[in-house]
């Protein structure tokens, strides 16, 4: 037997075993070491390698650019996000419960979620001029339908078998929603959140580089227009961090919530 | 007392299809309080269907279904089910979920905290009051199902094939808690099944329905003497118990479709 054959044969029988490195931090470092090598190797001035982004994005850090801008988009989205939440799971629950106002709504919501949302800014702008409303209007305009279309479809997943029990207990219906009904839903809400916090994300850079008077948004765009690369760039890096760091937020929320959820039915 | 008199179900009649299916046809019966009746039969031959009736579960096209006088429309809260998919909210602890039947009755927490303790020790769970269901096994889980509906202290208690599921060694654990337990508090059971020795072991009667359409076919007396908690092995192998489950199968294996011969075929249940 080979050497080679040998460790293959010791592979397939699970006692070599690779060091223990977590999957995303190793990709993390692929990724990385790769943008640094097509940097170099390419040389285009829209492309800078990741070494001279990080620099950058430390100068930037260093003027103050950065984290006075930061905390002002950050307020925005947690002021939109939460209005999306507070109507968007109102709403979706109303038209989950009541056909009446799923017929009313429906075409709406399913209208207002596939349509471009950045097409309504300069409405938002008209309305509210050079204002932080805007921006938030531009977040709630992103995110609230995903949220309204999932509880929509979560006020329907309770199991027929736990809606029997808790009617041959004689549950009144405001029992079967607090009690059956709404637990079950939560899993599939939390899923509408995880999404809606995406978008807001998303909501929140692109109503900032349309008004392009504040935030991080404006710093793209400045940066844009001077064609400097390593700049939006390090923006871009603090935006994916900021959305990701969001979006385990949401995550964590929904861990406490669905507790009771056996770990093979939750989604990573 | 139960009395369900001309009782008659057709499924799907109404649906474009045009296929409705006769589930139960003239059924007849009547249950004694503090009695302990079982309902077995083929599978698939409603005698769940007659059980969610009584529980008020479903709607039927003719007959009816009275307890104690009054003609059932719904759901009352002189019966609890025990469902045989336990049918457990799985986002609350065993205690929440014992204590189920008695909120819904607007019983204050401590007080339905306390009968649940209560319950939860009668079924050999105490202990497990914090855990989720999903903790327990299907065993563990059915005694709190059989918590949750003794927890309302129902005057009818209907037992919906609650063993089906078990594996046999677990079955016959809850079968003697079961029987152990019903002598404590001899409440009026209907207890479906499809397991002819699990019929005889629990019952004081034996309610046979035939294929669909369902209807009762006969009422076996079942003469075995009470407590029968304390020896099950020896009912098992006595005269008596042996000669009502080989009855029992020749009647039911008359029933068995698959088993009349290949002449007759049977419509596809």
């Amino acid at each position: 037997m080979t050497v080679a054959a040998r460790g293959a044969r010791a592979w397939a029988n699970g006692w070599f075993r690779p060091p223990a490195v977590p999957a995303g931090a190793l990709a993390l470092l692929v990724g990385g070491l790769g943008w640094e090598a097509l940097g170099w190797l390419w040389q285009v001035p829209f492309f800078p390698p990741l070494s001279a982004v990080l620099g950058r994005l430390v100068e930037m850090v260093g003027e103050g650019k950065i984290l006075g801008n930061l905390a002002q988009s950050l307020s925005d989205l947690a002021v939109g996000f939460t209005i999306s939440v507070v109507f968007g799971v109102t709403i979706g629950i109303l038209m989950g419960a009541y056909s009446k106002v799923e017929a009313a709504l429906g075409i709406y919501v399913n209208a207002f979620l596939t349509a471009p949302s950045l097409v309504f800014a300069p409405v938002f702008f008209s309305l509210f001029g050079l204002s932080r409303a805007t921006i938030v209007a531009v977040i709630v305009m992103y995110s609230i339908f995903i949220i309204i279309v999932e509880t929509t479809a979560a006020m329907r997943v309770a199991p027929q078998d736990l809606l029997e029990m808790g009617r041959s207990y004689c549950a009144p219906r405001s029992v079967m929603f607090r009690r059956i009904i709404l637990p079950a839903a939560t899993p599939l809400i939390m899923a509408g959140l995880r999404l809606g916090m995406g978008r807001a994300v998303k909501g929140m850079i692109n109503g900032e580089m349309f008004i392009a008077v504040v935030g991080l948004g404006r710093i793209v765009m400045d940066a844009g227009r001077r064609f400097d690369a390593e700049s939006v760039l390090a923006v871009l890096i603090v935006i994916v961090v900021v959305a990701m760091a969001a979006v385990k937020l949401v995550q964590l929320v929904d861990a406490r919530l669905t507790s009771w959820l056996p770990s093979t039915a939750r989604g990573a | 007392m139960i009395e369900v008199s001309g009782l008659n179900m057709t499924f799907g009649g109404n649906t474009r299809s045009g296929g409705s299916v006769e589930a139960l046809r003239d059924v007849n019966l009547r249950i004694e309080d503090n009695e302990f009746l079982t309902v077995l039969g083929p599978s698939g031959c409603g005698k769940t269907t007659l059980l969610r009736a009584i529980g008020g579960l479903l709607t039927w096209n003719a007959g009816q279904i009275r307890i104690d006088g009054r003609p059932v429309t719904g759901p009352g809260p002189e019966r609890a089910m025990v469902f045989q998919n336990v049918a457990l909210l799985p986002w609350d602890t065993v205690l929440s979920n014992v204590a189920f039947g008695l909120e819904l009755r607007g019983v204050a927490r401590a007080e339905r905290e306390r009968k649940a303790m209560e319950l939860i020790d009668l079924v050999g769970l105490s202990g497990f009051e914090r855990r989720m269901p999903r903790e327990l096994s299907g065993g563990m889980q059915q005694r709190v199902g059989l918590a949750r509906a003794l927890a309302v202290e129902p005057k009818v208690l209907l037992m919906d094939e609650p063993f089906g599921a078990l594996d046999e060694q677990t079955r016959r654990i809850l079968q003697e808690e079961l029987i152990r337990i019903w002598e404590r508090t001899r409440t009026t059971v209907v207890f479906v099944t499809h397991s002819m020795d699990e019929a005889v072991l629990l019952g004081d009667r034996i309610a046979l329905i035939t294929a669909r359409p369902g209807t009762v076919d006969e009422i076996v007396h079942v003469p075995l003497p009470r407590p029968r908690a304390r020896d099950i092995g020896s009912i098992e192998r006595s005269v008596e118990f042996v000669a009502i489950r080989s009855r029992l199968w020749e009647k039911l294996r008359e029933m068995q479709p698959d088993l009349r011969g290949p002449t007759k075929v049977a419509r596809a249940s």
